[in-house]
């Protein structure tokens, strides 16, 4: 069923279709399109049975038993990824379902791979193949295991790893703190109903909406996308809550110790969150002068000209309130970047910069904004946070934003700003220096 | 086809792209996608000269370079003082960056405006070479934190691992930028000698793709200062012959044991498009033996051999080629014997098997096409190489299942496998 709502938001489309509001931009400039349905819930206990969740989907539907047979459906179907997914916006777990298709136009036949990929994501989201009202305990098993194995194998990537490690101990206590993933020991307490519950949860109490873009057809795609959501039990959402915010407090120190030979220093900065756009604007510009890439002053200061660091970047998280700074280094470096970190971030927040530096960071965020037409992904990925934020903003009217941004508002955007932890992942050979 | 000013015209109707073709008078290979579908533009420069290059012949004697000093040039070039690239590139809200691979060098840019100013810089810095001692030994330090920070990733302990069983002479068992030691051996000297040797036109490839102008392209890949002449003689020594090292281990902090495992390919293909194919063809082998619709991948899986951690790749060059399988395991006898086997177990390939997989490549094809990036990556390799534009579907209709049932015959030899196990320590 369409109801009528506004009929734009962000330069997309916009209807309520079954409930949900859906946001599609039609854009022949493509060869492929995406169609994804997205719920919100809070982060907490729940997380290990959510991001459980997608795997668990795809061990086969009513349809099609096993997972050979859904790969196959998608390889028929020229290569579609039809996908669960689940990923973790400061204290929210998003859930995503999605199609990604090219377009029938461009295949022989021009098949329609709208209304095929759409029963094929009906499928794996409405009847997964379950016994007994819950997914087989054999199944269940096995995917938990493999689940631990990934969360346990992330040590692999040490910058990620450092990442985790710096959120959860920062943010004890908070939301914030549980990855995405839930962590191992919750994983392995998980029983073989939670996933189904999980399920379940998120499409009854998910705040939910659709987005879609790319060579979608010339009629009919909202009625396509209306018949796959028939297939969605009753609703009753359940709205987020604002980030969870801490006072002011001594800064923290951890050393971790590792078999590594390069160190990973993560300072977690707490900046007062606000449901200000302009003030996140100025925010993004701010990071961006101290370490959004080659202009930047941690990369001239910290990485040219004192040599302390193979890497250091800075960027804030809108979502939370952080400003995160991560930094690749000789441990015997740390705390001389700890310290040229504070420094710089005391020179910007006083307006000690030069306007070019100003003009250079708004080049690159500008720049970015203007290609984001160019990616299905990107786009929809802006439209999908302007819709949590309901700001209802295209992306040059966000670059006109951007633009209009002055030197004093850059620098007192950070007002407030505080150093609430500081990590490092070290080398075992060597003692801690913090 | 078609041509018009110096360019020939190459056009696919079902994409619906062309792809314009040129030369420089000094013999740089120029390839333009000029398309409104995208507001960014990408450009990239290539160089025939990667981390295998470790010798050719000059003046009738032949030059050996220490590991890593294709990659230590790429810092040099790029982090070029005069030009103050980083700086230049940002103030126009363009992106920048480079790589190197075990064949070639790459510098490319991302950029919404003034384009055209950002080529001449990016030309610009590969055409000279600003170096001296000082901002040599400054960059050391530099490339060693990159290189310790590569060593800190088992994956890529355990890949160079596996490509030193494999190939006990040939260099593409080298880490890309060398080790921490074999850079120390790196001298002005010796990247002069090398810049000159390979940063030469005949040796590149330039690619712009975006809503350019490909006249405007043209004259600006003209304007390029690099020396006009062709690519070295390069020297490989010969390393086909059987494995000498087929299983070795090695201690590592993860958390699980990782096993690495495959083939070393005893024969070298030089023709580009022949190449291509035989690529092509292994990755359909590695697609019916270990793809998500592979009744074998499940069959290991439900059987505990292998888990969703399995993954397969191909990689070839000129100079070399392997077959790669590597997975996490609790124990890793089993997923040796068990993978080992599915390799070897001599395939079947029915004609709906074929259907399905020539769907998937022909979707994942098109997708390619949605990003300008690829465009003028893929654009800039088949320069190089001498690819026309747009083969890849007329080689994927062509393959028949007989030649992937020959391919693996070919390929998988008892004495060309290899395999590491990474053991938790």
């Amino acid at each position: 069923m369409l109801t009528a709502m506004a009929d734009a938001f962000a330069g997309f489309r916009l209807a309520e279709v079954e409930g949900i509001p859906v946001l599609w931009k039609r854009d022949r400039r493509f060869k492929t399109f995406r169609f994804s349905l997205i719920a919100r819930r809070p982060l907490d206990e729940r997380a290990a049975a959510r991001s459980l969740l997608p795997s668990m989907l795809l061990q086969g539907t009513e349809r099609d038993p096993d997972r050979p047979a859904l790969a196959r459906r998608m390889e028929m179907l020229y290569g579609a990824a039809v996908l669960p997914s689940t990923s973790k916006i400061g204290e929210s777990h998003l859930l995503r379902f999605s199609l990604d298709s090219v377009a029938g136009s461009h295949v022989p036949g021009e098949p329609d791979l709208l209304s095929d990929g759409l029963d094929f994501l009906g499928d794996i989201l409405a009847r997964p193949r379950l016994e007994n009202g819950e997914f087989a305990t054999g199944v269940f098993r096995r995917e938990q295991v493999q689940a631990a194995h990934e969360v346990r194998a992330l040590f692999n990537d040490k910058m990620v790893y450092a990442g985790q490690q710096a959120l959860s101990q920062a943010c004890a206590g908070e939301p914030m703190a549980i990855p995405e993933h839930g962590g191992v020991a919750a994983i392995e307490a998980l029983q073989p109903a939670d996933p189904e519950r999980a399920r379940a949860d998120f499409l009854q109490h998910g705040q939910m909406w659709g987005v879609a873009m790319g060579a979608l057809p010339e009629e009919g795609s909202l009625e396509r996308i209306g018949a796959f959501l028939t297939a969605l039990p009753a609703r009753s959402p359940e709205p987020v809550g604002d980030p969870v915010q801490v006072e002011p407090r001594p800064a923290r120190a951890d050393v971790e110790r590792a078999n590594v030979q390069q160190a990973k220093q993560v300072l977690v900065y707490r900046v007062p969150w606000t449901n200000e756009s302009r003030t996140w604007v100025a925010r993004a510009l701010f990071a961006s002068m101290l370490g959004g890439g080659p202009h930047s002053r941690l990369f001239r200061e910290v990485r040219e000209k004192q040599s302390l660091a193979y890497y250091a970047h800075a960027a804030v998280d809108r979502n939370k309130g952080l400003l995160q700074v991560h930094v690749g280094l000789d441990e015997s470096a740390a705390e001389r970047v700890q310290v040229e970190t504070q420094k710089q971030i005391e020179e910007l927040a006083a307006g000690r910069f030069e306007p070019a530096e100003l003009e250079t960071a708004r080049a690159g965020l500008l720049s970015t904004l203007a290609a984001i037409d160019d990616s299905i992904g990107d786009r929809m990925e802006f439209t999908s946070r302007q819709w949590l934020l309901q700001q209802d903003r295209t992306p040059e009217q966000q670059a006109e934003l951007y633009a209009s941004i002055q030197q004093d508002e850059v620098a007192s955007s950070m007002d407030g700003v505080w150093l609430d932890y500081s990590y490092l992942l070290a080398p075992q050979a060597t003692e801690a220096k913090t | 086809m078609t041509a018009e000013n110096g360019f020939e015209i190459v056009r696919d109707d079902l994409l619906d792209e062309d792809v314009w073709l040129g030369e420089t008078s000094k013999g740089l290979r120029v390839r333009v996608v000029p398309t409104d579908r995208f507001h960014e533009a990408s450009a990239i420069i290539t160089f025939r000269y990667g981390s295998t290059d470790l010798g050719f012949r000059s003046e009738g004697s032949e030059h050996k370079s220490p590991e890593g000093v294709a990659h230590y040039l790429e810092h040099k070039l790029f982090e070029d003082e005069e030009i103050q690239v980083f700086q230049r590139f940002a103030e126009r809200g363009a992106k920048v960056n480079a790589m190197t691979g075990f064949t070639r060098t790459s510098y490319h840019f991302m950029a919404t405006d003034r384009v055209l100013e950002n080529l001449d810089d990016l030309l610009a810095l590969v055409s000279q070479a600003h170096i001296n001692k000082e901002n040599v030994d400054k960059e050391r330090g530099i490339i060693a934190q990159e290189i310790r920070m590569y060593e800190d990733s088992a994956d890529y302990r355990l890949f160079f691992d596996f490509l030193s069983c494999l190939f006990p002479v040939h260099p593409v068992r080298h880490p890309v930028g060398g080790t921490v030691d074999s850079i120390q051996a790196i001298t002005p000297e010796e990247l002069l000698t090398c810049y000159a040797a390979f940063y030469r036109t005949g040796n590149a490839a330039m690619s712009v793709a975006g809503p350019v102008d490909p006249h405007e392209i043209m004259a600006a890949a003209e304007r390029c200062g690099l020396e006009a002449g062709g690519s070295p003689d390069s020297v490989w020594p010969e390393d086909l012959g059987p494995v000498e090292t087929a299983r070795r281990e090695l201690t590592l902090q993860i958390p699980r044991h990782k096993v690495y495992m495959g083939v070393k390919d005893r024969t070298l293909v030089p023709d580009a498009e022949d190449r291509l194919r035989r690529q092509l063809v292994t990755e359909l082998l590695l697609d019916r033996l270990f793809s998500a619709s592979s009744e074998i991948r499940e069959d290991l899986r439900q059987r505990n051999v292998a888990d969703d951690s399995l993954s397969s790749t191909y990689m070839s060059d000129f100079n070399f080629g392997f077959l790669l399988v590597d997975c996490e395991t609790d124990d890793p006898a089993t997923a040796i014997d068990g993978i080992r086997e599915a390799l070897f177990r001599p395939v079947t390939i029915d004609e709906d098997h074929l259907e399905r997989v020539r769907r998937k490549f022909l979707g994942k094809y098109v997708r390619s096409f949605a990003s300008v990036y690829n465009l003028a990556l893929s654009q800039a390799h088949e320069a190089l190489e001498g690819i026309p534009p747009f083969q890849s579907l007329q080689r994927l209709a062509s393959v028949t299942g007989d030649e992937v049932v020959a391919r693996q015959q070919e390929l998988l030899r008892d004495d060309s496998f290899a395999c590491v196990v990474g053991l938790p320590g």
